[in-house]
């Protein structure tokens, strides 16, 4: 029995994070990990600013899956305020959302096929996502922070040049990534690293609260965008699950939500109604637990508004936590080699940006991270003047 | 001589996120595709700065990173280059503030040879920077010892 430290710096890992694995020889049996290298208090910032600042920061703290997070910020407003969007800011959060977790699903395969060191089906995917960084850059000026929610509306309107160009950007992607499927189902090599690595039960994925494309892999037939109040009005959204449970059903899983991602947008191309973008709302005192779904799963806006749109105070739980958790304690058992270690990993698409979080757990093991996150800052600001 | 002259077209990078949003991180992977291909100009990415010629410092540097930014660096072999990439790393960005938890600027941390603006920067003004200002950097490398 013997422990291999890996991270925070390390080839395979791009963000800072250390992993602990109990390795018996090759096999991996156990492992820690610790968490903290970039922490920098994001709720703390936003707390006392106004709503237009804020919604600029959390755009900040994620920048793969940088328009859910203003996304659930600004739907969370408008769930406080009572206040509908126009259907066509409606449609159009829902091209720029799925445009976003095309891109994020691609780069995340990208990365998984690159750490197995299967570089042409990485290299291609990085190459096809950028058809749609155009894309994304051709709609909002920017290819990776887009400012596109509003309360009340979206920033910008599309142009019909803009909605043709959309269309046949995604024809090649839709048939590139069915190419990129069909040589991932039949490699042998990729099968040796994927089929039944990093097995974890259904049961276990629901007991460790996994959620996000991760938890779907593993047969939990769930997605936000079931509960989400557009996606229900006008696309019957249905979410993809697979029953596999380990590697391959994670990746596959990506690339079925892509194609999935596709159709809604081009769905959302062709009726996209005719209408305002925006209109005014006014945010009174209050306060919401909002949920979207992320590229990587649930992403949960908790927070408190007063008068005039400033925010009291702020929560923002994200995807990775529970699923790199659903990582350590499921996936990485009896994981055969140390090479596997690092495919698991890859597999739950982890962002340690998201990820940076606080919570705060009291010795009798209850969560308060709403009201209870300002009291222990309070405390800790006594704890300070006493120090003085 | 031939060393230098050998340096100036095969240049490893490393990448150290130290913060921030990973907008400017996925922007260098980006690099890697066929549109950029950072490799035709004879730069190899990969994350191991004990093998690195040069620095690719990106995000605010957080309070747990200001002292093992200066270790890592110490680590890198001579001659070395640093490039700080994005608006965090320049001046803190966004987390910049009373309540943040932020260490930046990068360049009163440690020597920074070339510097890319942007929130985040598009990947051929860093594909630019790491080919213009690196290889003069690494020539004009002053050794410690």
């Amino acid at each position: 029995m013997s422990y291999l430290p890996f991270g925070p710096i390390h080839p395979a890992l791009k963000e800072p994070l250390r992993i602990k694995l109990k390795t018996e020889g090759e096999r991996v049996v156990d492992a820690e990990v610790d968490l903290g290298f970039i922490y920098r208090g994001a709720e703390q910032i936003a707390r006392g600013k106004p709503w237009q600042k804020v919604a600029y920061l959390t755009e900040r703290i994620c920048g793969i899956c940088s328009d859910a997070h203003p996304h659930t910020f600004i739907e969370g407003l408008e769930a406080i305020s009572d206040c509908v969007p126009p259907v066509r800011a409606q449609y159009s959060r829902v091209i720029m959302g799925e445009l976003n977790r095309i891109h994020s699903h691609l780069i995340a395969n990208a990365i998984w096929f690159l750490a197995v060191e299967h570089e042409t089906l990485g290299i291609y995917n990085l190459n096809i996502r950028e058809k749609v960084m155009d894309l994304l850059e051709m709609i909002s000026g920017n290819r990776v922070l887009y400012s596109w929610n509003l309360v009340g509306g979206v920033r910008m309107d599309f142009k019909e040049s803009h909605l043709k160009k959309i269309l046949e950007n995604l024809k090649e992607v839709e048939s590139e990534v069915y190419r990129y499927r069909k040589m991932f189902k039949s490699d042998a090599l990729l099968g040796l690293r994927s089929h039944d690595v990093g097995k974890m039960s259904k049961e276990d994925a629901i007991d460790v609260r996994a959620v996000g494309p991760v938890a779907r892999g593993s047969g939990v037939k769930f997605d936000w965008r079931t509960k989400h109040p557009t996606y229900v009005d006008y696309f019957d959204f249905q979410p993809v699950w697979r029953d596999e449970c380990d590697n391959y059903a994670r990746v596959m899983m990506r690339f079925d939500e892509v194609l999935d991602s596709i159709k809604i947008i081009r769905r959302a191309v062709e009726e996209l109604p005719d209408g305002p973008i925006r209109k005014e709302c006014e945010i009174p005192r209050g306060s919401i637990d909002y949920r979207y779904e992320a590229p990587r799963g649930e992403l949960a806006y908790i927070f408190e508004t007063a008068q005039h749109g400033i925010i009291n105070d702020i929560t923002i739980r994200t995807p990775t936590i529970p699923n790199l958790e659903a990582c350590v304690k499921h996936m990485f058992r009896d994981s055969p080699t140390i090479a596997d270690a690092v495919a698991i990993y890859q597999t739950i698409d982890p962002c340690i940006a998201c990820t940076e979080r606080v919570v705060i757990v009291d010795e009798k093991g209850n969560e308060n991270d709403f009201r209870g996150m300002q009291n222990v800052l309070k405390e800790l600001k006594a704890l300070k003047n006493k120090k003085k | 001589m031939i060393r230098d002259f050998i340096r100036r077209r095969s240049i490893n990078l490393g990448l150290v996120m130290t913060g921030g949003c990973n907008g400017c991180d996925i922007e260098i992977v980006a690099l890697l595709s066929q549109r950029y291909d950072l490799e035709q100009y004879g730069i190899f990415y990969h994350n191991n700065p004990r093998e690195c010629d040069a620095l690719l410092v990106t995000g605010t540097v957080a309070k747990q990173w200001q002292e093992k930014l200066v270790e890592l660096y110490n680590k890198v072999p001579e001659p070395k280059a640093v490039v700080a990439i994005g608006a965090c790393a320049l001046s803190g960005g966004i987390f910049q503030q009373e309540t943040g938890k932020v260490a930046a600027p990068v360049r009163e941390i440690i020597p920074v040879d070339a510097e890319v603006p942007g929130c985040p920067p598009r990947p051929a003004e860093i594909a630019i920077a790491v080919l213009k200002h690196v290889p003069p950097a690494l020539a004009s490398y002053r050794r410690k010892s």
